[in-house]
Formats: structure tokens, C-alpha cells, sequence
């Protein structure tokens, strides 16, 4: 009898507590956007407090000029400097929602990583998100034109794509002419234990081929993994890692450089082992169009000498 | 040493065969295992990715032992099967021998069948170590990437000597105090890598996959520095059979036999400890194989550590070169980390051998 007491007790205590959480939020006003990954959502016309949750978000949102309007960003948004001042909200996997919420956005772009998890709690408070997916370059110019739409600055956006779309065409203009015998093969490492690389449907595969190069693992889709005798087997010419990311800056490139078994291949006898910018090749954002300028210096030194 | 004329336990559930007979068929074992042994290796260097004809193969091998001007292949073959299948397979047998003796010595010193070779902080004391070396800055004393598995290697022996300090009462070191303090200690030592696997983010896909263990960037380099410490540790141990026969009635009646047991557990800890840090120092921790192979072997051979443990080398090898082979053949290009499959092949396996003789195994 006295443990039913307890547990009654128990049971109307609990209820209470729950009777307490605050009511469904109402759904948002303002412009209906439909984000890159076919969210439909409603944002404030004029956004003035904008949250990134993305290092390639933080970019686009410079590159059009808002800087002034970003509160806050994630730990690993380090580009341009003036994005390292502003507030960080945590890791770009791992977002503090409580510090999110405290910043009181009228805007949050954040990336497919946070499907998932974040995106979820996030609409739950009702905050506004956008997401931004960019699988290639013609996507990362969709996603810039997106945030210069719902933050009304559409000129800005359209000379930054033009821009973009014209170093573009400089590059393939050269590279595009070139037979399949004349593109060398070309070994993209993501990392190197495990051995890693980009395969079709990757921003990396399309910035080689674009560059006029040919990428070994082609047959692949996304990163995998690949086995070292795929790449000794491939011979490939030339040889790509990132480099200036992480704990370790440049573990990746020295292993393509000392592994015993890569420095046979073409790219190791000739020396054609480089290092790029990692930010600026995976960060689906403005400066691909330097990356692919990069690439194209390193697979063809004799047609972009002057670029 | 009367007891060592009583027919070894296995034995004793043998169905009539006359004992000498019994000891003749396990010769006969050994050398068996020996040829399946080199068969599947050579079988091995034929799988990958990369299609190489058998005769081919076969070719490349007999070229480099004695090289003819003309050859009938690319040369990226030979760079292939010499420099990326060969280490790799060596490698894997090296590992499955190492990791099954040291589950056979910890089961048989401390008669207990749920030891394996991670029982007293080996693996995660490497782990620790791995780790280390994992988030360390790259050129870290000049040792650039041979910096893990040395620091893996000492994170081994250092969790194990710690566990073995730990766990000593005044002389002596019991069984039960070792168990219990590997435990402690490894809790505490895997602990610490979850939380520097969470601090570090660009790392965490390399630390994964290194935690389950992979032989694919096995190399020459490699082999070499493994190979000294799992032979001699190897060697030591199969010294120690008979010993370890005795020690399997119990302590206190092994000392009696004559058996120094306190030193007897210093010398097999220190062997076993040697060839699994070895082992996991260059293809990280690779479960199932030191628990597995030893009981399977007692299942089908018996329990007399004289053929249990050299009948372990050998299975142990074969198993985990195959499980090498599946490893890069499965999903090809891609590689599958090696503890996946011990694991996936392994435990049915010991089930269906656990079923298929329904009695005591220990």
C-alpha cells in the first residue's frame, strides 16, 4: 500500500515536471526558401543575425560582403581572418545549441552534416535554418546565389558566380581540348592511413578532371578507401594531397613521398608529389575556383605557367 | 614428474585410439598445418585488387630469387606481389601466430578460457600509444611514420608492466589480482583514448580504422622489426610447454612438482606480452584470433600444450592470412579493417566447434 502511495506520487510529480515544458513553437513566419536539401523553411526577409555552422558557410557568407551581419561561427572557420573575431559556437560537427539559441539568429546556415542531429533540435526551438549541400561546382554557385537571395544582396551574389564562372572557363577553355592521352593520370589522396582517395561525385574528382587531369579512382564513388596495389597498378603521373589541415599539416604528403612502394610509381620517380591547400579544395565554397586554378598549375605546369 | 606419464587431458575423451597412435597423428598435424601453411600463403599472393595470373605469381617469386634479364610482366606487378602482397601476408601470419600463442600461454597460465592476449593491458596500452602518436605533431623526434608503432609498442609493455607491478602481493603475483587489475587498468587506459579519439577531429577516421586492425600498408620495414621479437617470444613459450602442462592442475601442486611458478609467470607474461605488443604495433588490435585459435585447437587436438601451442602457431597464422585475404578481396578496392572479419568468421566458427563436440573443452 505504501509503495502505491510512492509511485502515484512519483507519477503526478513527473507529470508536473513535463506539464511545465513549454508549449510547441508556432511555425515561423517570413519567405518560404526551399534549402539544398529540399527543406522547406521560413526566414526572416532581412536577416541581420546569421549563425555559420560550416567553415564553407562562413566563406560564402564574406565573400558576399555580410561579415557585418555574422554573430557567430564555428571553431574551424579560419577563413577570411576577420571570421576567427567573431563568436564561436563550438565544434562544426558538434555545435553548442545552448549557445546558438542564447545568440538569438535570425539566420542559420548549416551543412548536411547536421541533418541529423542538429538541424532537428534546432527547429524544434523554432530557429530558422537553411542548409547548404553543395555536391559540385554548380551547386556551391546555386548555394551562394541562395544566401545572397534570402540575405538581399542578389548583385553581390551574381558578380561573385560570374567571377567564379569565369576563372572556370579560363581553366577548362585549355584543359577542355585535351585527349584522354594527354591528361595524366592523377592520385588524389585524402589520407593516408587508411589510404584514402575521392572518387566520382566528389568536389576533388570533378576539380582533376576539370584541371585536365584524370583521376585514378574514377571506378569509385565518394571517399573510400583504396588499396595501395589499385594505386601502384594505376601508376599514377602525379600525386595530390592537402596539406595545412588538422593535427598534422602535412603527415599525408610525406607519406606519398617516402612510402616505399609509391616512389616507384611515375609520380614518385619524376617527383610530381604536391601538396594543396586542403581548406580551399574541401570547403564547398568560393575559392574552389583557386583551387582549381592550383590543379590545374600542378597536372599542367606547361599550360598555366602565367595563371 | 609422475603426472607428466598420465595421458594429457585431451586425451582422456579420445575415442579408443592408443596413445601413441594419438601422439603420431599429431606429428603428422604439425607438418600438415606446416604445408597448408606455405600453400595458403602462396594462394594469398595471387588475391587482390589487381588480377595476377598464378603462374605469374609463381614467376615473379622465383625471379627475385634468382632474377633472368627477360621477364614476361610489368614491372608494377612485381612491385605488387614483392613489395605490397608479401609483407602483408608474412606480416598477417607473424600477428596470427603471435596473437594465438599469447591467448594459448595467458589461457593456459592462468587457467582460465575467457584470457586472451588483451587480458592485462597489452591492447590498450597500444591503443594509448597509437593514439599518441596519432596526435602528435607529424616529424616528432625524426621518426615521421614509424612514430606509432613505436609508441604503440611501448604503450603495450607499459600497460602490461604496470598491471604486472600492480598486481603483486608481497612475492607473489595471483592470477586472480593480474585478471583484476588488467581490467582496472584497461578500463582506465580506454578511457583515456576515447577521450583524446573525441578531442582530436581530423584523426578520428585513421585512429578507427587503426583500432581494428589492418596489414594494409604492411611493409618490408615492418616485417623486419617484428619478426625478431614474435620468434624469439615464440620460441621461448613452446620451451615452456611441458611446464605449462604441469601448471594446469594448479599452483600450489605445480610448485610441489617442482615448478618455480613465480618465475615461470614472469618469464611466459614477459614472452607473451613481447610478441603480442609486436603484433599489435604494426596491425593494431586485432581481436578474436588470440581467444579463438587456441580453443579451436583444443577443440579438435586436445589440450596437451606440447602440440597445443605449436598446433596454434600454425592455425593461427593460416587463420589470419586468410582473414587478410578476405580483408582486401571482399569489397575490393576497398579494404574492410582485418577485426571485422575475425570477428564475423571467427565466432560462428568457435560456435559451430563449441556445438559440434558438446563437452568440456577446459
Amino acid at each position: 500500500m505504501k509503495k502505491t502511495c510512492w509511485f502515484l506520487l512519483l507519477v503526478i510529480g513527473l507529470s508536473l515536471i513535463s506539464a511545465c515544458a513549454p508549449p510547441a513553437a508556432t511555425g515561423p513566419s517570413g519567405t518560404e526558401i526551399t534549402d539544398q536539401l529540399g527543406r522547406i523553411t521560413f526566414v526572416s526577409p532581412n536577416p541581420q543575425r546569421i549563425i555559420s555552422l560550416a567553415p564553407a558557410n562562413t566563406e560564402i557568407l564574406f565573400a558576399l560582403g555580410l561579415g557585418e551581419r555574422v554573430v557567430a561561427v564555428t571553431d574551424y572557420c579560419d577563413y577570411p581572418p576577420e571570421a576567427e573575431g567573431k563568436e564561436s559556437i563550438g565544434g562544426y560537427s558538434t555545435p553548442d545549441i545552448e549557445k546558438i539559441i542564447a545568440l538569438t539568429p535570425d539566420l542559420i546556415l548549416a551543412d548536411s552534416i547536421h541533418e541529423k542531429r542538429v538541424i532537428p533540435q534546432l527547429e524544434d526551438k523554432g530557429l530558422p535554418v537553411v542548409a547548404l549541400d553543395p555536391r559540385d561546382l554548380n551547386e556551391v554557385m546555386d548555394a551562394i546565389r541562395l544566401v545572397g537571395k534570402i540575405a538581399g544582396v542578389e548583385a553581390a551574389a551574381s558578380r561573385l558566380t560570374g567571377d567564379m564562372q569565369q576563372r572556370i572557363s579560363t581553366v577548362t577553355a585549355l584543359t577542355g581540348p585535351l585527349t584522354p592521352e594527354q591528361r595524366p593520370k592523377v592520385f588524389y589522396a585524402i589520407w593516408h592511413n587508411p589510404l584514402m582517395t575521392a572518387g566520382a561525385g566528389t568536389l576533388h574528382d570533378e576539380l582533376i578532371s576539370k584541371a585536365g587531369g584524370i583521376s585514378i579512382a574514377e571506378g569509385l564513388a565518394g571517399y573510400v578507401e583504396i588499396s595501395l596495389e589499385v594505386v601502384v597498378a594505376a601508376d599514377p603521373a602525379v600525386m595530390i594531397t592537402g596539406a595545412g589541415h588538422g593535427d598534422d599539416a602535412e603527415q599525408t604528403l610525406r607519406f606519398l613521398k617516402t612510402e616505399p612502394r609509391l616512389v616507384k610509381t611515375a609520380a614518385g620517380r619524376n617527383n610530381r608529389v604536391y601538396a594543396i591547400d586542403a581548406n580551399i579544395i574541401s570547403r564547398p565554397g568560393p575559392r574552389l575556383a583557386d583551387a582549381l586554378e592550383e590543379l590545374a598549375r600542378l597536372i599542367h605546369p606547361e599550360l598555366f605557367t602565367k595563371l | 614428474m609422475t603426472v607428466l606419464n598420465k595421458p594429457p587431458r585431451g586425451s582422456q575423451y579420445g575415442s579408443g585410439i592408443p596413445p601413441w597412435l594419438w601422439k603420431r597423428s599429431h606429428f603428422f598435424s604439425v607438418f600438415g598445418l606446416c604445408g597448408v601453411l606455405v600453400l595458403v600463403s602462396l594462394m594469398a599472393t595471387t588475391v587482390g585488387s589487381i588480377h595476377v595470373p598464378f603462374l605469374t605469381t609463381i614467376g615473379i617469386i622465383l625471379d627475385r630469387l634468382s632474377p633472368a634479364p627477360d621477364r614476361g610482366w610489368p614491372s608494377f606487378l612485381a612491385t605488387i606481389v614483392i613489395d605490397i602482397r608479401l609483407p602483408r601476408i608474412i606480416m598477417a601470419g607473424l600477428a596470427g601466430a603471435a596473437l594465438a600463442t599469447a591467448g594459448a600461454t595467458y589461457q593456459g597460465l592462468f587457467r582460465n578460457p575467457l584470457a586472451d592476449p588483451y587480458l592485462i593491458g597489452v591492447a590498450q596500452g597500444a591503443s594509448l600509444g597509437a593514439v599518441i602518436g596519432f596526435l602528435l605533431p607529424g616529424d616528432w623526434l625524426g621518426l615521421g611514420n614509424s612514430l606509432i608503432p613505436v609508441l604503440a609498442f611501448s604503450g603495450a609493455v607499459g600497460g602490461a608492466t604496470v598491471v604486472y607491478l600492480l598486481a603483486r602481493v608481497g612475492k607473489t603475483v595471483p592470477v586472480t589480482t593480474l585478471i583484476l587489475a588488467g581490467v582496472a587498468v584497461g578500463a582506465l587506459l580506454s578511457s583515456l583514448v576515447s577521450y583524446l579519439v573525441i578531442r582530436s577531429t581530423s584523426e578520428v577516421h585513421g585512429i578507427m580504422f587503426w583500432l581494428m586492425g589492418s596489414f594494409s600498408l604492411s611493409k618490408w620495414a615492418d616485417v623486419g622489426a617484428a619478426l625478431p621479437y614474435i620468434t624469439a617470444g615464440i620460441i621461448i613459450i613452446l620451451l615452456y610447454a611441458r611446464t605449462l602442462n604441469v601448471m594446469q592442475l594448479d599452483e600450489e601442486q605445480s610448485a610441489q612438482l617442482g615448478v618455480n611458478v613465480e618465475r615461470l609467470k614472469l618469464v611466459l607474461l614477459t614472452a607473451a606480452t613481447l610478441i603480442t605488443a609486436a603484433s599489435v604495433s604494426f596491425a593494431g588490435t586485432i581481436g578474436f584470433v588470440g581467444i579463438i585459435i587456441p580453443h579451436a585447437v583444443r577443440l579438435i587436438w586436445g589440450a596437451d600444450y606440447r602440440f597445443l601451442l605449436p598446433l596454434s602457431v600454425l592455425t593461427g597464422a593460416i587463420f589470419l592470412i586468410l582473414a587478410d585475404v578476405a580483408a582486401r578481396a571482399a569489397l575490393a578496392p576497398m579494404e574492410i579493417p582485418i577485426g571485422v572479419i575475425t570477428a564475423l568468421c571467427g565466432a560462428p566458427f568457435f560456435l559451430y566447434l563449441l556445438r559440434r563436440r558438446k563437452r568440456q573443452i577446459f
